[in-house]
């Protein structure tokens, strides 16, 4: 485990009890610079996850909350008239910040969401034509409820792309659960939370995953994977190859973060479900898999070189 | 020549009984491939007789030299030729669904494990035309074939054969094969523009209301944070008071699509052919569209997934199991 | 069977395969009659013209008269539709009728086809090294474009095609190889007699006049090659009879009819000498053999004077084994008729030389008197002997004995023969090859044709005929030595046969002795030679039965072996040491325990988890193995020995240990 991000883990993992390796999964999207979007049921534990890890990496956190009324303007900042001066000032929304939690992101309209998705792709908002940059380092955590309701609006699928990794919570075990209902208020606890890094040694932190050393043995294995996506009737769409780069970018962070030089074939493994599974698309001849089951399926199918 | 592959076919037929649809990859070992000479082959064999002939008879030393090496290179040829077929891996790929009356374009992905490139590698339908690629060193090729779609529902590709004549053309290769390639098969969209059903299962005026940036639908007082270009500054001119055009961008309207909506006189194809048009138009207008078969309900929604869903339940619709073609939507309200 | 159905041309690949097969008929274009051959090229050009603008072929009418017309042609040129040349002939012009054809993919491989059929008709001709060198281009290139022709996508690829094609010919070799030598050889010809090859083939002639052995001597085309059993005797003593002349009209000699078979009449001294001649084909019927024969050739005879006969012309190069008596006496019992016709002048030629002679004659010389007259006026007078001797007029001999005393052998031998018979005495001239050169690289003589020469015989009572050469008499060293010798500084001889410069003397050496072997074991390879190597290789039964046999079980091991060959990279290899070494440790476990086979998707840290869970004592070692693989294979700077390590480690772990 790495010296600098295990103390990170821990304090995450004291205040998000059981959930080790939903934590370790976002602590390695955030270090491959990418987006992070939890799928799960409400109260299990999603805003407390992204406060706690902004509070224990040392980064500013916002929390939007997306509604059916939410306006771009509410997300990115507005000029604002000022009558004295008869001239606009710029004010900046909740997403001029280092980690922003977009809560329930599928209640807002498609022009809303595209606002943010925009800025995720970006790390920079224009508006009335002026461009401005983001902070770095810069991440947003979505979170959607993953039933159907009416009045939502499901990320399309072209966007989904733009998060690195789809995460699921789900309940904890008994254990977790129990030390959950007997310990004391979360919200308090990450308000005395200490900050192990800040941004400065993060950004440190995330460019030395990107020089995680890559074999060609594991680009054959890569390769191997997304032409499996490509070629087998299970899937109806194959990876793209931006998905390809996301998994060798998450399998880099995720090495790091064991605290190891170079790529393993189970680096890939263990982030592939997560990074993979909100990119592929079940074909509809094959029985209905989950996209758990499909990425499992995907591993167990192709040869480590 | 037709005649003795078809032979030969009956021959693996005999040897092989016909194993039904593989599952999974199929690798071509030696015992499922077979090589005979073409046409051009025996050509070149009586030749080499002639050239045989013709050096006994004028002592030719040269010409001996000449037609071994030539009868070498017809064996080495033959050599090649099963080479270029043996150990190759053939996996089903994915079909894309079709609509009838188009061609399914069946994917067979052709993996080369060895460390040399195949070449002109053939694949073989029955009522399709051939098809061919070339597969670069441990690397793998897509070969599509094109087979004519003209009923709806599942199209299976069937028995084909993989062939090769690479690199003389003197020796045909082949290798029979079944593996699971079916492609589903759409209605044909009835032609035109059918007047799409009238809403009548809208639930009012439920459709979602948002406000979105469509169309203009009042003024209301301005607030901090309004966006500058939505200020309607002729009525700023008016009075001294700012005000902020709402936009109506209607969203979300719904509709649902009856197979009681379809005339009971036409025909189960026509019918199922006029909700396929239905389906596609809904989703082309952006509609959140629904299916309502006898014993098949596909609640609204939008997106490819979803067209792919209820084209999938007209193609795969099944009258008899669905108590007859006149069928009324059971407990349809 | 589907897949080789007719498919449209590329154009690349059209001209390509045009000029391959143009390249291959090049040779073939001035032994055929200039209409053919113009017909023939304006065929490729139009049929390229067409290929480049992508015309359409013309009709078939237009074809079915021409071809008519070619057979007409033909007809009209060689008087036979059949027959070598005119078979030759009407095959190019179909070969270019076809050209116009050439629609499809299968129309090209019939061209290809009918290709390989020509290249063997160039042999007809030629079977020099250089030929075989340039056919086996030509063959090169057509085969490529028979792979080009196998090729489905757009883009025309030349260089692979020819790679594959030289790759598949030098994998053809050894077949080829094995058959050559192994294959059974049948004597032809099969059927008819083959023709008469063209003109251009140099040798000597049944007739011989002032300047036609000059000319010969221009020529270094080589005559034959002996072998000797023993060492060569001395190149003075070496005459190798040819065609001997009776009959003279004054200018020109004749060989006329051969006496009568007179083998009888020969009183040889001491032992033969053994040698074996290659004879190249010279259309003409002599065997060459030194004087004198002790056997004869098998379908030979041996004539009244001493030349040895064919049944039939030399056609092909001539393999024999001949024996000779170099010191003999021969004749002494010849036919008076014989003799009377070896003492025939024609009247009123040469008033001057016969007046001389007459003088020898009345001043009552003995005839060895007379001979050494002869011999002493040569030797003592200023006679020249030269390649370019002066144009000689009506009485050629009193010309060259009295005026120009400038002459080539054949001008000493007749003036002295003609001067013999003047004097009574019987006298023939005899034509053939005087010496040879030893080549010292392939250690066998050779005889070119600079080597002809001409000599004579004089019938003397109680000593029958006698050998006189009076070109000895006026340059010895031509005898003694060989040509290149006797022959001035300046005077036009053959490049190959002057023997000033050392160099040029040894690459001459070494070409004519790659060629001799080229004779000897390409071309002349017969079914007594594959018998009798058969038997130098131990096979004391080397019957057609074992041949079969050693050529099915040659060409067993060879297509075995050019299997593996071509089939060594066809299955997934794990020529990887370091892979290799990964792959003992699994199956190394699953031998412990079946359900350790590492599983095709396992990495090695999830493998190692699964394998120290079975085998807890052995962590440690998996460990160091699972690591030591890892960074091999996956990490930045992998160590040279890794493979080495992780086998050694692999060999020396020991389950039963923590056997469970």
């Amino acid at each position: 485990m790495n010296r600098d991000l295990s103390p990170v883990l821990d304090a995450v993992g004291g205040i998000v009890l059981g959930k080790q390796r939903a934590i370790r999964l976002t602590i390695a999207c955030l270090l491959a610079r990418g987006h992070l979007l939890i799928e799960d049921l409400p109260g299990v534990g999603k805003t407390t996850l992204a406060h706690a890890l902004a509070r224990a990496l040392g980064l500013d956190f916002q929390r939007i909350q997306f509604t059916s009324d939410l306006l771009p303007a509410d997300v990115l900042g507005v000029s604002v008239f000022e009558r004295e001066t008869g001239t606009f000032k710029f004010h900046p929304g909740p997403v001029f910040t280092q980690v922003v939690l977009a809560d329930e992101v599928n209640r807002a309209t498609p022009k809303a969401q595209s606002a943010l998705l925009e800025a995720m792709e970006e790390h920079q908002v224009t508006i009335d034509g002026v461009t401005r940059r983001l902070p770095e380092p810069f991440f947003v955590i979505a979170t959607q409820n993953p039933s159907h309701q009416t009045g939502t609006f499901p990320l399309p699928e072209s966007q989904l792309d733009r998060f690195l990794m789809r995460i699921e919570l789900g309940y904890p075990d008994a254990a977790a659960e129990r030390a959950l209902l007997a310990g004391s208020e979360r919200r308090d606890l990450i308000e005395h939370l200490a900050p192990a890094l800040d941004a400065t040694r993060f950004t440190q932190l995330q460019q030395a995953a990107r020089k995680v050393h890559v074999a060609p043995a594991l680009l054959d294995y890569l390769q191997a994977l997304i032409a499996h996506t490509r070629h087998s009737p299970d899937f109806v769409i194959g990876l793209s190859p931006r998905a390809g780069l996301s998994l060798l970018n998450a399998a880099r962070a995720w090495a790091f973060l064991d605290d190891r030089g170079a790529v393993l074939p189970e680096d890939m493994q263990a982030v592939l479900p997560s990074v993979v599974g909100h990119r592929l698309h079940i074909a509809s001849g094959t029985s209905r898999l989950s996209s758990d089951a499909l990425a499992a399926r995907l591993i167990a199918e192709v040869p480590v070189p | 020549m037709a005649d003795r592959v078809a032979l030969g076919d009956r021959v693996a037929d005999w040897i092989f009984p016909a194993r039904g649809v593989e599952h999974g990859p199929v690798l071509l070992t030696q015992r499922r491939i077979y090589i005979v000479p073409t046409r051009q082959g025996w050509l070149f064999t009586v030749t080499l007789l002639l050239m045989l002939l013709a050096s006994i008879n004028y002592n030719l030393g040269l010409g001996y030299v000449l037609t071994f090496l030539l009868a070498g290179l017809g064996v080495i040829g033959m050599l090649h030729t099963w080479r270029n077929l043996a150990y190759l891996e053939i996996r089903p790929g994915r079909v894309e669904p079709v609509f009838a009356g188009e061609a399914a374009r069946f994917p067979v992905v052709v993996v080369n494990q060895a460390g040399f490139g195949r070449l002109a590698i053939g694949c073989d339908r029955a009522d399709a035309p051939l098809a061919y690629g070339d597969i670069a060193p441990r690397d793998a090729t897509t070969i599509t074939v094109e087979v004519a779609a003209a009923r709806r529902g599942w199209l299976a590709f069937g028995r084909f054969r993989l062939f090769t004549g690479y690199p003389l053309g003197l020796f045909y290769a082949w290798s029979r094969l079944e593996i699971d390639l079916q492609a589903l098969v759409y209605p044909q969209p009835e032609a035109g523009e059918p007047a799409l059903p009238v809403a009548a299962d809208l639930d009012g005026d439920s459709g979602h209301r948002g406000r979105g940036a469509d169309d203009f639908a009042g003024l209301r007082d301005y607030h901090p944070g309004d966006p500058p270009r939505h200020i309607a500054w002729k009525s700023a001119a008016r009075s001294d008071r700012l005000h902020t055009k709402l936009f109506d961008g209607r969203v979300g309207r719904e509709l649902l699509l009856n197979w009681n909506d379809t005339s009971s006189a036409m025909p189960l194809d026509a019918r199922l052919s006029r909700l396929a048009r239905w389906v596609l138009m809904a989703d082309q207008r952006g509609f959140d569209y629904g299916l309502r078969l006898p014993a098949r309900d596909i609640r609204p929604g939008t997106g490819a997934a979803h067209l792919h869903a209820c084209l999938e339940a007209l193609a795969t619709f099944d009258s008899r199991a669905n108590g007859g073609q006149t069928g009324a939507v059971p407990g349809a309200t | 069977m589907r897949g080789f159905e007719p498919r449209p041309l590329g154009t690349g690949r059209v001209l390509a395969l045009l000029g391959a097969i143009a390249a291959l008929l090049l040779p073939h274009a001035t032994r055929i009659p200039l209409w053919i051959s113009t017909a023939t090229g304006v065929a490729f050009a139009v049929r390229a013209l067409f290929a480049w603008r992508g015309y359409g072929m013309p009709p078939q009418w237009i074809l079915a008269a021409l071809a008519v017309a070619s057979a007409g042609g033909i007809w009209f040129s060689y008087g036979a539709l059949f027959g070598r040349d005119a078979a030759v002939a009407l095959l190019i012009l179909m070969l270019s009728l076809k050209l116009m054809e050439l629609r499809s993919t299968r129309d090209a491989l019939v061209l290809i086809v009918l290709g390989y059929f020509l290249a063997i008709t160039d042999f007809l001709y030629s079977q020099t090294i250089a030929t075989a060198l340039y056919l086996v281009t030509c063959v090169w290139c057509i085969t490529a474009c028979l792979v080009a022709f196998q090729y489905r996508s757009q883009q025309p690829r030349a260089v692979p095609a020819l790679r594959a094609s030289a790759v598949m010919l030098a994998q053809a070799a050894p077949l080829m190889l094995v058959l050559f030598v192994l294959f059974p050889r049948v004597q032809g010809p099969l059927w008819g007699l083959p023709q008469a090859t063209s003109s251009g083939v140099t040798g000597l002639s049944d007739s011989m006049s002032p300047g036609s052995l000059s000319n010969l001597s221009l020529s270094d085309g080589v005559a034959f090659r002996v072998d000797f059993a023993a060492p060569v005797p001395a190149l003075g003593r070496l005459y190798w009879r040819g065609p001997v002349m009776w009959d003279f009209d004054g200018r020109t000699w004749r060989a006329g009819e051969s006496p009568g078979a007179g083998i009888s009449g020969i009183d040889t001294i001491g032992e033969p000498i053994r040698y074996t001649v290659t004879l190249e084909a010279h259309e003409m019927r002599w065997l060459f053999a030194l004087d004198v024969p002790a056997q004869i050739v098998e379908g030979s005879r041996l004539t009244g004077d001493l030349q040895l006969i064919a049944g039939r012309p030399v056609r092909n190069r001539l393999r024999y084994d001949m024996s000779s008596h170099l010191d003999y006496r021969f004749g002494l019992a010849e036919d008076a008729v014989n003799l009377q016709r070896a003492r025939r002048l024609p009247r009123g030629f040469n008033p001057r030389s016969v007046a001389l002679a007459d003088q020898w004659r009345s001043a009552g010389a003995s005839p060895r008197a007379i001979v050494q007259q002869a011999l002493s006026m040569f030797r003592q007078q200023p006679f020249f002997y030269t390649l370019v001797p002066p144009e000689l007029g009506r009485d050629s001999v009193d010309e060259f004995l009295f005026d120009t005393r400038r002459g080539f052998c054949e001008h000493f031998a007749s003036s002295f023969v003609v001067l013999m018979r003047a004097a009574g005495l019987p006298a023939r001239v005899v034509t053939g090859y005087q010496g040879g050169v030893l080549n010292p690289l392939g250690d066998y003589l050779m005889v070119r044709q600079s080597e002809a020469h001409a000599w004579a015989e004089v019938w003397i009572e109680n000593e029958g005929w006698i050998r006189v050469d009076p070109t000895a008499a006026v340059s010895p060293q031509r005898i003694e030595a060989g040509i290149a010798a006797a022959i001035p500084d300046g005077e036009p001889l053959p490049l190959l046969v002057r023997t000033g410069n050392p160099w040029l003397r040894q690459m001459r050496f070494g070409i004519d002795a790659m060629a001799n072997g080229w004779n000897q074991w390409v071309l002349g390879y017969s079914p007594d030679r594959q018998m009798r190597l058969f038997q130098r290789v131990g096979f004391s039964d080397a019957n057609w039965h074992n041949l079969v046999i050693a050529l099915m079980v040659a060409t067993g091991v060879v297509l075995g072996a050019l299997s593996l060959v071509v089939m060594r990279r066809l299955r997934r290899s794990a020529t990887d040491p370091l892979v290799g070494a990964w792959n003992a440790l699994s199956r190394k476990l699953a031998t412990a325990s079946p359900k350790l086979a590492r599983q095709a998707h396992e990495g090695p840290e999830t493998y190692l988890m699964r394998a120290a869970a079975a085998f807890p004592q052995t962590r440690e070692a998996l460990q160091r193995i699972c690591r030591l693989y890892a960074d091999a294979r996956y990490g930045p700077a992998p160590s040279p020995t890794s493979a080495k390590d992780l086998a050694r480690l692999v060999r020396a772990l020991h389950l039963e240990a923590g056997g469970h």
